[in-house]
Formats: structure tokens, C-alpha cells, sequence
């Protein structure tokens, strides 16, 4: 049925069908938001809090500058992770393509700690570092850089012969092949590779605030957990995920502008 | 000359076939990195940090369950936890196809849901665990709920992908042949999107170890979760780090596994990266 109308889009209504789309988006938020708020008001304050009292529990987290301070903590260790991530990432997955004798030998290991989970790592990573900032940056960097490493890899060594070749042919020297070849090529893989390591790196920093010193937005969520003050504890829940939709998207940004050179080969 | 990593290098094999070098060279390397640990820890690190001696010297009494009374076995935690990552698991699959399958399929599920799932999918599950021992108490229920939502979230997001990746042809051609919905639903769009499931399957993997062992230590439930900080706060970090190794296996031989079974079971499947 829809089939047939897909070759013959009957005109059957004059809203275009964005505004359709974005109104049936909005009805569903508004739905979501009433059902938090009838859920809220129908059960214990202790266990769920409605909607409009999380909202005004924000308001006041963020008048006392208690969110804030909070929240530019908790940036602050998933920048810095994130950066020693985005760092170690490129530079190591650029240098394990170009040789290959440590690409082989250490594909199966890079693979097997893609695959841990980080997070049995934390107690064997507060034993070598203690569980100050240090220690939670590397636990963050942990999360996020073998994404961003193996997709580098694998960029930096499917650039295609042609360009190299080119290149060469150009006399290219050496430095000159990386800048204005490889690492243009790379960088779409990169950046792919980024979009995964922002999801992980928050995972790795909530999970660092939760089991190392405590600070930021985990330490808010673990505090008010213990006082049951559950409008807070949602409040906080709620920044969190607005905070990884903004990250996310903006990673999604960012891989779609680098994808844009990307070979369509 | 050998400026370019790209550039076929020609092997010396001295009479090895490739493979044969291949291999020697990982475990060469493995070892390597064991020497490494082995030197480090020792020379930097306070003595009861795990080294691969100590790790190695720990294993046999871990696994045959030898340890002394009033601390969790490695096995029965182990079990714990792998059974729960299952159960999640399987919750996940089965919801995620059936929501996955009606996103991809219609138009308004799709408006109305996308937003909730893609949001949740975005936000780190495990800011939820302790909302959860509010709700549920310091349960299992909790892990459940966090596995079962870790493994949902990915592989609804992958097959509602592979249900709008569907060409519309095929269900053009079902439709002339009077197909029915459920036909168009279960016979071809699911079908279709079997290798984004098992790609969604892979990295739901990775997300129920983490939720159920995060789930473990802050609820304090039997499996590795607590297993691993039990160990690690009485200063048994080699009992520990037999844990993590076990977890690394798992995520795996799973991740291999997937692999495997798209090969095997899907060989009609090329990525077009």
C-alpha cells in the first residue's frame, strides 16, 4: 500500500511534511514529559519525582552554582580525556600503519582491550595512580582511544595507491606525502572514530567519578541517591543526557563535515 | 623507498609460510608486553600490584575455587554475571527487533519513539544505577534493567537502520504478490536487516558488561562487578586481575563470534565502507 503512494505521493495534506513530522516529534515529548509528570505525582517522593519537580530542582542546582561547579568539573575530566584520547589515538593508529612489523604484533592485543570492559580495569588503574585527577583522566582516555586508534589505522592504511602514486610521481618528499595525503585521507576515519569515543569517554567519566574520588556529576547523582532526594538526582540524570546529546551531535557535526572529502571509491 | 606504510612489502619467509611468521610474531609481542608489565610494576609500583607472575601463581587456586572462606568465588560470581548479561541480552534482542522493526516500518512510531531512543542511546545508561536502587531496591532487578536496556537501546537503533535501508523494490514486488504486512515485516525487512542486528549485537555486548558490572559494584551483587572491587580493597590484585582477564575473553570470543556467524550465516553481506 504505502509502496504505491511512494511512486504516486498523493497530495493529501497542505502542512509540508516537515512541520507533520516535527509535530508528531512534539506531541511525543509532550506525552513523555506527562507521563514522567502522572508517574511523578502517583508514587513515593523517596523513589520517583515528577517532572515539573525535577525542572525546579534544576533551577535551584543551578542558582546555588551547585550544577555549574558540577558540571565544569566533570567537562573538564572528559576534555581532558578526551583530548589525551583524540591525541594518542591518531598519532599512535598513524605510526602503527607505517610500521608494520608492530601493527601485526600488536593488532590481537589493541582488539582484546577494544573489547574489555574499562571499567574492571579502574581498581588495578587507582593501585598504579591513585584516584586523583591524573588517575581519572587516563581512566577516561582508557574508555575512549581504541576506537579512534583502530579507525585511524584502518584509514591510514586504505589510502588508495593512485593518490600515492601522484604524489610520488610529483616528487613528493616525505613529510610533504603525510601532510597534504595520508593524513587529509585519514582524518574522516578519524573522525568516525571520534564520534564513537565521545559515547565511551562519558561512560568512562561517570564511571571514574563514581568509583575515584568523587566529583562532578556522578558525585552529584551518588550524593543525593543517599538522601533520597530523587527530584535532584533526576535533575542531575536529565543534564547528563542532555549534555550527551549535545556531545554526540556535535560529534556527528564534525564526522559529517571531515566525511564530506571522504573518497567515494 | 619504504617512506609509504601502503607499499606491499615483499616478505622474507625463509621457508615459513606468512602465516607461520604471523603468528610468531604476535606471540613474540604478547610476551613482550608481559616482560614489560612484569618490569614496570615491579620497578615503579607498590608490591601487591598484580604482575603476570603473581597473576599467573594466583590462577589455578582462582579457578579451582581455593580461596579463603569469607571472600566470593571466582566462579559462582563469574556465573552470576554472565547469566544476567544473558537474560539482558535476550530481553534486548527480542524488544529491540519487535520497536526496531515497527520504527523502521512506520512512519509515526518512528517520530514519536526516535527522539526517546536516540536520546537514551546518547546518554551513558550507567547514570541510571543509582535512580534504579531507589525504584527497585539494592536488587538484581537493577542489574537486569540495566543490562536489558544496554543490549535494547544499540540493536533497536541497527535494526530500525536496516529496515529503512530496505530497497523498495523488494517490497514493491512482495506487494504485487499480495503480501501481507507481517510478511513484509518478519519475511523481508527482517531478514534484511540481520547483519545490522549483529552489528548491533556487537556493540551491545560491549555495553551489558560494563552496565552489569558497574550494576554489580555500586548494588553490591554477586558477580565479577563486586568480585573485582572485593579483591581489589583486600589487596588481592592478582585474584582480581583473573577477572578482568576473564572479561576480556568474553567481549572476545562474543565480538568473535558475531564475526563469525555474519560470515558464515550471512555471506551476502558486504559492508560498503
Amino acid at each position: 500500500m504505502s509502496a504505491i503512494q511512494v511512486n504516486e505521493p498523493k497530495p493529501r495534506m497542505i502542512v509540508p511534511h516537515s512541520v507533520r513530522g516535527g509535530a508528531i516529534s512534539l506531541v511525543g515529548l509532550v506525552i513523555g514529559a506527562g507521563i514522567w509528570e502522572i508517574v511523578g505525582r502517583h508514587t513515593q517522593a523517596a523513589s520517583f519525582a515528577p517532572f515539573s519537580q525535577t525542572v525546579s530542582a534544576l533551577w535551584l542546582m543551578t542558582r546555588s552554582g551547585e550544577l555549574p561547579t558540577a558540571l565544569e568539573s566533570s567537562l573538564e575530566l572528559f576534555g581532558a580525556g578526551l583530548g589525551f584520547a583524540m591525541l594518542f589515538g591518531f598519532f599512535g593508529g598513524l605510526f602503527l600503519a607505517r610500521i608494520r612489523l608492530l601493527r601485526i604484533g600488536l593488532e590481537p592485543y589493541i582488539l582484546m582491550l577494544y573489547a574489555t570492559p574499562m571499567f574492571a580495569l579502574i581498581p588495578f588503574i587507582l593501585s598504579l595512580f591513585g584516584f586523583e585527577f591524573r588517575a581519572k583522566v587516563i581512566v577516561v582516555t582508557l574508555f575512549g582511544v581504541w576506537p579512534i586508534l583502530i579507525n585511524t589505522l584502518e584509514g591510514a592504511r586504505s589510502v588508495s595507491n593512485d593518490l600515492l602514486e601522484v604524489a610520488k610521481s610529483y616528487r613528493s618528499t616525505e613529510p610533504k606525502l603525510w601532510r597534504h595525503v595520508i593524513i587529509p585521507y585519514t582524518l574522516p576515519y578519524t573522525m568516525t572514530g571520534v564520534r564513537q569515543a565521545i559515547a565511551r569517554s562519558l561512560i568512562g567519566m561517570l564511571a571514574s567519578e563514581y568509583l575515584l574520588a568523587a566529583t562532578g556529576l556522578g558525585n552529584l547523582i551518588l550524593t543525593y541517591t543517599n538522601r533520597f532526594d530523587t527530584a535532584r538526582v533526576l535533575a542531575a540524570v536529565l543534564v547528563i543526557t542532555l549534555l550527551a546529546t549535545i556531545l554526540m551531535a556535535i560529534g556527528r557535526a564534525i564526522e559529517n563535515y571531515f566525511a564530506r572529502w571522504k573518497a567515494g571509491v | 623507498m619504504a617512506s609509504v606504510p601502503h607499499e606491499v612489502a615483499i616478505p622474507r619467509t625463509y621457508g615459513v609460510s606468512a602465516r607461520t611468521q604471523r603468528t610468531f610474531l604476535r606471540i613474540a609481542t604478547g610476551v613482550i608486553l608481559l616482560v614489560l608489565w612484569e618490569v614496570l610494576v615491579r620497578w615503579l609500583a607498590p608490591p601487591f600490584v598484580a604482575r603476570p607472575v603473581t597473576v599467573a601463581r594466583a590462577l589455578p587456586h582462582v579457578l579451582a575455587n581455593h580461596l579463603p572462606p569469607g571472600t566470593p568465588t571466582f566462579w559462582g560470581a563469574a556465573e552470576a554475571t554472565v547469566v544476567a548479561s544473558a537474560e539482558g541480552l535476550a530481553i534486548g534482542i527480542v524488544g529491540g527487533v519487535l520497536v526496531g522493526l515497527t520504527m523502521g516500518r512506520l512512519r509515526t512510531a518512528d517520530r514519536l519513539l526516535r527522539f526517546y531512543i536516540s536520546t537514551f542511546f546518547a546518554m551513558p545508561i550507567i547514570a541510571l544505577v543509582p535512580v534504579m536502587t531507589l525504584w527497585f531496591g539494592y536488587s538484581s532487578t537493577v542489574r537486569l534493567y540495566i543490562v536489558a536496556l544496554g543490549a535494547f537501546l544499540p540493536i533497536c537503533l541497527n535494526v530500525y537502520d536496516g529496515t529503512r535501508s530496505l530497497p523498495a523494490s523488494f517490497v514493491e514486488v512482495a506487494q504485487s504478490y499480495r503480501a501481507r504486512w507481517w510478511n513484509v515485516w518478519f519475511g523481508i525487512a527482517l531478514p534484511a536487516s540481520l547483519p545490522y542486528l549483529l552489528a548491533g549485537f556487537k556493540l551491545a555486548v560491549g555495553r551489558v558488561l560494563v552496565g552489569a558490572v558497574v550494576a554489580e559494584y555500586i548494588v553490591n551483587l554477586k558477580g565479577l562487578g563486586s568480585y573485582i572491587v572485593f579483591d581489589s580493597r583486600t589487596f588481592h590484585q592478582p585474584e582480581m586481575m583473573v577477572a578482568v582477564l576473564f572479561l576480556a575473553l568474553l567481549g572476545v570470543s562474543v565480538n568473535a563470534a558475531a564475526d563469525l556467524a555474519t560470515r558464515r550465516f550471512l555471506p551476502w553481506y558486504r559492508r560498503s565502507e
